[in-house]
């Protein structure tokens, strides 16, 4: 009934016609698409028969990737401050923005007067993250970063998936400093 | 009584008192006007000048706490004028506010924060290394904290050891920059309602030493229910939260508004009751020590009460739902059994006051009166099917329906504890209310009328 009433409230103004494609001869007889498809794959087949040393594979994991960017998302680190205390203060911000809710964190009191706050402990689990940054993104400290431009992550039980605070206080960053800039 | 007139508020005609206080108008017609010091239950103090509306024939913006209805007023709420004003005064709020919302456990609650979002969106012009310095993280005993540079100096806090407590433990001292709310010198905050200054508190300057750091706010689910520490029946809110993978805890107790029972407030004794709610919770049926299956202990429990057909007493726990005190009597009278909920071990005189405290700490007693249920202790029986009462008795055989381990022989039946099931209490002035369920365990425990529908096949 609903649907209905709704249908019967859009007037012609309110719809978009867009103009369909296909629909002369020669795009509904397909060979010349599958031909346009077919010399590039075979353009590509030649040029490479030609030169077969430029290919651009690579043979690893003996040859380790030189192409990681440093704002491609890899395995997660937790920054320090300068004096090589844990940057974080367990704002939850994380984990509040977190889609897969893999962040883990429980809070308590800092003790060295730098901060009120900081994390007892702190898990991600990297089998249900889903590498989408937004952690680093809320993050207000700096404290957690992607940066380490560590892609792959291997391990003999799911358990080994879980960082855990001293884990992701030991990875180092790839390309920027380790310390954090919001806090020192 | 003084007569109703008309006023106007933003273009709209309202019918009010006459010489009644503006604010309370907005507040009833949910008129948005940001406040701090104003609070209800404390009256208006006019300092923090975050009220401001305008009204027509007055040349400056006024204070909505702080003035009184007078017929034919024509009052703004809204506009550029009054917003700007606003503005500005929160940008005088916020000079020396640290701004560490990360690490405050009010963010998510914080009037600041809320008016902020609503009427500020402006850049500091103070950088944080010039803002005058306050002892942060100090312990004001009762498990409040205070963090002096979050002050907004309000006085809600000192207004309520005035006003409510008559205690007067909390001062502000100092003048301009260097105002800040403090104990009087070796004095700590000590009274049975202290902990209600940290709801009062519209910032993160008073915080809960028992809540800190425990949750953010965010995740914290709200369910309405009813205190158990005493006859009074004070309303609170349960906030709760099951975090991924664990099980469904309650974090915090917070008083919830109600004229008729218990005002704004609740007292510290009530609200820290939630611990002992969850501590050393009975959750396997056990027989004479040993942990047995609920199916094991049902089946013996047939069996006692197939066994002692004559003189069985049930013994009913004062702080039970009516309705599943209602279920035990109408189970009790197929038994033929008499019932009781001896009333002595209630009774606590020193823990009453003329507040919220009443010497009588069962949450459903007048249910038990209305019910003409006997209030002696037993006499000697054969059987007897203790629904949690607090007391141990003596017989040949005892079922016991537990929500916490007690050292007690016989069997041993886990019962869901009120968070965890729904029902109605009456407190001691006749007001009877209901409790939600707040609390879904992940392995959920067998309420009271679950275990009799059991038995009763």
């Amino acid at each position: 009934m609903s649907q209905h009433t709704r249908e019967g409230s859009i007037t012609s103004d309110h719809i978009k016609v867009t103009k369909r494609h296909g629909n002369s001869f020669r795009d509904k007889l397909y060979l010349p698409a599958i031909y346009d498809g077919v010399k590039v794959t075979f353009k590509h087949l030649f040029k490479n028969l030609n030169n077969i040393n430029d290919i651009e594979t690579l043979r690893y994991p003996e040859e380790q990737p030189t192409d990681i960017t440093q704002r491609w998302r890899g395995l997660h680190r937790l920054t320090h401050r300068a004096d090589n205390s844990i940057a974080c203060v367990a704002c939850f911000m994380c984990s509040t923005a977190c889609p897969s809710n893999c962040i883990f964190i429980e809070a308590t009191q800092r003790q060295d007067g730098k901060d009120e706050k900081m994390p007892a402990s702190f898990f991600i689990d990297t089998l249900e993250c889903i590498f989408c940054g937004y952690c680093v993104e809320a993050c207000p400290c700096d404290a957690i970063r992607m940066d380490t431009g560590i892609f792959s992550l291997t391990g003999n039980k799911r358990e080994d998936f879980v960082m855990n605070k001293e884990q992701l206080l030991s990875h180092k960053g790839a390309f920027a400093e380790e310390i954090s800039c919001a806090r020192n | 009584m003084s007569e109703m007139i008309d006023i106007i508020v933003d273009s709209q005609s309202y019918k009010v008192q006459n010489g009644s206080l503006l604010i309370d108008l907005l507040i009833k017609e949910k008129i948005k006007v940001p406040y701090f010091c104003y609070h209800e239950s404390l009256g208006a103090d006019g300092n923090c000048r975050m009220c401001m509306v305008e009204i027509e024939g007055q040349k400056r913006p006024q204070i909505a706490c702080d003035t009184f209805i007078k017929p034919g007023m024509i009052i703004r709420s809204k506009g550029e004028n009054i917003e700007k004003v606003r503005t500005d005064i929160l940008e005088l709020e916020l000079i020396n506010h640290p701004v560490d919302c990360p690490i405050c456990d009010q963010a998510g609650e914080c009037s600041l924060q809320e008016f902020y979002m609503e009427y500020g969106l402006h850049d500091s012009k103070i950088s944080i290394s010039e803002k005058v310095k306050h002892s942060k993280h100090l312990d004001l005993g009762s498990n409040v904290m205070l963090d002096q540079e979050r002050c907004v100096l309000c006085a809600r806090c000192t207004r309520f050891t005035d006003k409510i407590t008559y205690t007067h433990e909390l001062g502000i001292i100092g003048r301009g920059d260097e105002a800040k709310v403090t104990t009087m010198p070796g004095r700590k905050l000590d009274n049975p309602y202290a902990m209600n200054v940290v709801d009062l508190c519209p910032v993160g300057a008073l915080t809960s030493k028992d809540f800190r750091f425990a949750q953010r706010v965010w995740f914290l689910q709200t369910v309405d229910s009813i205190c158990h520490g005493c006859a009074k029946g004070c309303n609170i809110y349960i906030d709760h939260n099951k975090i991924k993978y664990q099980d469904d805890v309650i974090y915090r107790f917070r008083p919830r508004r109600n004229d008729n029972v218990n005002g704004f407030f609740i007292c510290d004794a009530g609200r820290l009751s939630y611990k002992q709610l969850q501590e050393n919770r009975l959750e396997s049926a056990i027989l004479n020590g040993e942990k047995i299956t609920q199916m094991q202990a049902i089946a013996k429990a047939k069996e006692l009460l197939a066994k002692h057909k004559e003189n069985i007493t049930v013994v009913i726990d004062a702080n039970l739902y009516t309705e599943e005190i209602e279920a035990i009597l109408a189970f009790a009278k197929e038994l033929n059994a008499k019932v009781c909920s001896p009333k002595e071990v209630y009774r606590d005189e020193s823990f009453k006051d003329d507040m919220l405290r009443s010497s009588n700490r069962a949450a459903n007693y007048k249910t038990i009166e209305r019910l003409n249920i006997d209030t002696k202790e037993p006499d000697s029986s054969s059987l007897i099917l203790n629904f949690n009462h607090p007391q141990d008795f003596e017989a040949t055989s005892v079922i016991n329906f537990l929500t916490h381990n007690r050292l007690s022989l016989g069997l041993s039946l886990p019962i869901a504890a009120y968070s965890e099931n729904e029902g109605t209490l009456t407190n001691e002035d006749g007001f009877t209310q209901k409790c939600e369920k707040a609390i879904f365990k992940n392995v959920p425990i067998p309420t009271i009328i679950e275990h009799l529908i059991r038995l009763r096949r």
